[in-house]
């Protein structure tokens, strides 16, 4: 057995809420059996980003905001791998919005899990896009994820966790990356995950979570519905929690599939000039 | 617009003399084509250049357009010539005018012997030596359409050039036929249109005649599809970027090329997800580039450095054009390479290579790809917009020259042998073995933290240090390993230039005006940029009385570079500089040489 790179400890405060996380992926991976060699887990910037230094798997850092586009590439480059890209709400929603946008509609068969907990931890404490007003003198409206992926119509998986409810969690992370490897395209899935250090909302939202699954009419193939439920529940002071979206049909649909199918791909290819020779011959002899 | 009746309109109002004469004979000629966006001054200058190609001319096309779709002034110009050429001509042979603006525009570069045919539906000129046909209302009747006219004109040309028919007609064929049916047929017609007319004018029918040439075996090209297949030959299987002018073809060739080859191209949303797109997929095991242009590299800048530190392999195809800010994107320039030198916050290795024809962008670009896996370095290539989308002959690219270098990728049986894997391995080179995720039995962390061998984050100042010397080392490690600089001229010349990328064509043509006059020179052209070729600087200036450094840029930013590794050699550093968006013409070079009385 060749030695690899071993985790290390979690940087993390105790009691944060990305140890729920960090717990739900080692968990959920285990349950799908994924050779850890075939596993990729780009993080982000923040506390959150730093989780693929606590797990045994191909880890790679990304840059603040960019994770999305470097997870993009490895999955279109090789197919064959499970992407997961984690990192936190300033990450994912400020510096990184552009990119969340278009994930939704590239759909890629990666997962994204943005631990959202509503500050940025690691510089001490500011507002951050999913901040409460008054959080920090903050004055601006809290972003939505969840309506905001509702809103683009891909044939995504959505869905939202709270760390406070870590079996949930490891079912719904598990049937994201279920959903992945089934190259049915892009699962969102953002937990709610409390910095016990600059704001720790564990009781809060304890009370104010609201299991999506219990409300009657509750349908997670039909998005006009859930975008009801969702928005009508957060009306409510309450959060919405669950499956949001699950694509109605159980198509091949992630962009890996349109562009690689069944080829190799851009990384299992044979690049080598001796194969390729004759069709590069004729590809110059097109030239006039 | 008025558009006078085919019937009133006198088929050609032709000035000049109008007594038979000898054709007067051109082995260098350059036709410039002006008139408003849209009225096909491209398409007039791409029938040329397959025209002269077929002659066995040397070609270089110019374009000079407006950042619009349509409308504005736009021209272009084609050079033809028995020799090889590189640069646009400093004075125009023959005019084609569809409009007014393009005849004042025009006139002031044309030879005295130069002639003007223009599109005579709108204006009128008076000026000698010209000859107006109303091209639009020409067409216009039995085709249906003025857009035509362009094709009618291409016809007219073909008359005062003394052109051979059948290789005129055959030109349409061939630029039309994949649109084929009522398209080319009725370009066919446009064509016969434009030459009858020209036929009938006195002064007109073979007022000129073209030499032939022997260079039949050359292709027509641009260094932005150079690159583009070069990169396919390279074994670049992933490309990401976003749409900039003069970059943009590359990305739009690769969608044509890459397919076949297993490849992915995206567009992807900006530069910042392109150059992530491509370090993600490059971390992945892929080979890959993303192109871009000023504005799109500042973006990329966060990536290119987060690639270095990372150790992650990538090329960056930067195609100049006029900065800062918007600047001007379709005219040339050479004033990236103070940013791409001093890249991004920090402090990281990089290799700017800079071709200057369409071979070497071929050849550069398999060679970027090679640098960039074999030293774990980001590459930039360096191109300039004359050298992107100019069209010139070219020699057929060389496949028995390429070879693929993927330096110390492990295989998985080479994995199976290992101890231990560690993707920042200290080694004699500074370059660590890596096997790309998906590799069975391993696994590693990568990061643009600073980190320790095993890719864990690091604030160890001792760490800090060698992983510091371990990336930056490879700057000088790699010396030998990069594109050399090429000579040109004896190299007893005691006047030299220096130079690179787009500017090497007006170069060698400033050397053989200066030879004709008894002024021999030399002529360094750089392909590695940076770090700067200090071994190859410093013999040549040795060699020289004076250097003349001549770069695309208000600053002399190679100049500066230069001055600033060799500062010994000071005195005998000149800057000879253009910024107004134009490239230079030979006879600009000359006269900046301040020897040549």
């Amino acid at each position: 057995m060749v030695q690899s790179a071993k985790p290390v400890s979690p940087i993390w405060c105790p009691g944060c809420g990305d140890f729920g996380v960090l717990a739900a992926v080692k968990r959920a991976a285990a349950e799908l059996k994924i050779p850890t060699h075939e596993l990729v887990l780009v993080g982000g910037i923040g506390c959150s980003g730093s989780i693929h230094n606590f797990l045994e798997i191909n880890g790679i850092h990304a840059l603040h905001g960019r994770l999305l586009a470097q997870a993009v590439g490895v999955k279109l480059a090789n197919p064959g791998l499970t992407v997961i890209a984690a990192g936190g709400d300033g990450d994912g929603y400020a510096i990184g919005m552009g990119h969340f946008i278009h994930a939704f509609k590239k759909n890629a068969s990666i997962l994204y899990i943005v631990m959202n907990n509503e500050t940025y931890g690691l510089t001490k404490g500011q507002a951050s896009p999913t901040s409460q007003i008054g959080f920090e003198g903050n004055v601006e409206p809290p972003f939505h994820s969840i309506l905001t992926a509702l809103s683009i119509p891909a044939p995504n998986f959505i869905a939202r966790t709270f760390s406070g409810d870590p079996k949930t969690m490891t079912a719904i992370l598990a049937e994201a990356i279920r959903f992945n490897r089934e190259g049915r395209g892009f699962a969102f899935v953002e937990d709610l995950s409390p910095c016990v250090t600059y704001n720790d909302t564990y009781k809060l939202w304890r009370e104010k979570v609201l299991d999506v699954s219990k409300v009657p009419d509750y349908d997670p193939t039909d998005r006009k519905k859930m975008f009801r439920i969702c928005l009508e529940t957060t009306e409510q002071g309450r959060i919405p929690i669950g499956v949001m979206h699950r694509p109605k049909e159980a198509g091949r649909d992630g962009l890996e599939t349109k562009l690689v199918g069944e080829r190799k791909g851009p990384v299992r290819t044979d690049i080598s000039l001796a194969s390729n020779l004759e069709a590069y011959q004729k590809l110059l002899a097109g030239l006039s | 617009m008025t558009t006078p009746a085919a019937r009133t309109t006198p088929i050609a109002e032709a000035t000049g003399p109008t007594e038979p004469r000898a054709p007067m004979e051109l082995s260098d000629l350059s036709v410039m084509i002006g008139g408003q966006g849209g009225d096909g001054t491209l398409t007039v200058s791409d029938l040329l250049g397959r025209y002269f190609r077929k002659q066995g001319l040397y070609v270089y096309t110019s374009r000079n357009v407006l950042s619009r779709i349509r409308g504005g002034h736009a021209d272009a110009s084609v050079r033809a010539s028995h020799d090889p050429v590189a640069a646009v001509k400093s004075q125009v042979d023959v005019l084609v005018a569809f409009d007014n603006e393009a005849v004042e525009m025009g006139r002031a570069e044309l030879e005295n012997h130069g002639f003007i045919i223009y599109d005579s539906t709108t204006f009128h000129s008076d000026l000698p030596n010209s000859a107006g046909f109303p091209f639009a209302t020409l067409v216009g009747g039995p085709l249906g359409q003025p857009i035509f006219k362009n094709t009618a004109a291409y016809g007219a040309l073909s008359v005062l050039l003394g052109f051979d028919v059948e290789s005129t007609r055959s030109v349409i064929q061939e630029r039309f036929k994949r649109r084929g049916g009522e398209a080319l047929e009725k370009n066919l017609k446009a064509l016969e249109i434009g030459r009858h007319a020209a036929l009938e004018a006195a002064g007109v029918p073979n007022r000129f005649s073209v030499v032939s040439g022997d260079a039949h075996d050359q292709i027509l090209t641009t260094g932005n599809q150079a690159v583009a297949l070069g990169f396919v030959v390279g074994g670049g299987r992933f490309f990401a970027g976003y749409p900039i002018t003069p970059a943009t073809e590359i990305m739009e060739y690769l969608q044509r090329y890459l397919p076949a080859f297993d490849g992915v191209v995206r567009q992807a949303e900006d530069e910042l997800a392109a150059i992530n797109m491509v370090i993600g997929a490059s971390y992945a095991g892929a080979r890959v580039m993303t192109s871009t242009s000023g504005p799109g590299l500042s973006l990329m800048t966060e990536g290119i450095g987060h690639a270095a530190t990372a150790e992650i392999p990538i090329v960056v195809a930067d195609c100049q054009r006029v900065g800062p800010s918007t600047g001007q994107p379709t005219r040339n320039e050479q004033s990236d390479l103070s940013h791409l030198a001093n890249l991004g916050h920090g402090e990281y290795p990089r290799f700017i290579i800079a071709p200057s024809t369409p071979v070497d962008c071929f050849e550069l670009t398999v060679d970027a790809l090679n640098l960039a896996e074999r030293w774990r370095v980001p590459v930039i290539l360096l191109l300039d917009q004359a050298l992107c989308q100019n069209t010139s002959t070219s020699a057929r690219f060389d496949l028995s020259k390429a070879h693929l270098d993927r330096g110390k990728r492990l295989t998985p049986e080479a994995v199976a042998a290992l101890q231990q894997y560690k993707v920042y391995e200290l080694t004699e080179d500074g370059v660590s073995a890596v096997a790309p995720p998906g590799t069975p039995g391993v696994w590693s962390e990568v990061t643009g933290n600073e980190h320790d061998e095993w890719g864990h984050v690091s604030v160890n100042p001792a760490n800090r240090v060698r992983m510091m010397k371990k990336r930056m080392e490879k700057m000088v490690k790699a010396r030998n390993d990069l594109p050399p600089s090429r000579l040109f001229g004896p190299p007893d010349a005691k006047i030299g230039f220096i130079g690179f990328g787009g500017t090497s064509g007006p170069i060698v043509e400033a050397m053989q005006l200066l030879h004709a006059r008894g002024v021999p020179t030399r002529y360094l052209q750089a392909r590695t940029l940076y770090p700067v070729p200090a071994h190859e600087l410093e013999p040549f200036l040795q060699s020289v009385d004076v250097a003349y450094v001549v770069e695309h840029n208000y600053t002399g930013q190679f100049a500066r570079l230069v001055r600033e590794t060799l500062p010994w050699h000071h005195a005998k550093l000149r800057s000879i500089l253009k910024y107004d968006g134009y490239t230079f013409r030979a006879p600009q070079i000359v006269a900046e040489v301040k020897e040549v009385a």
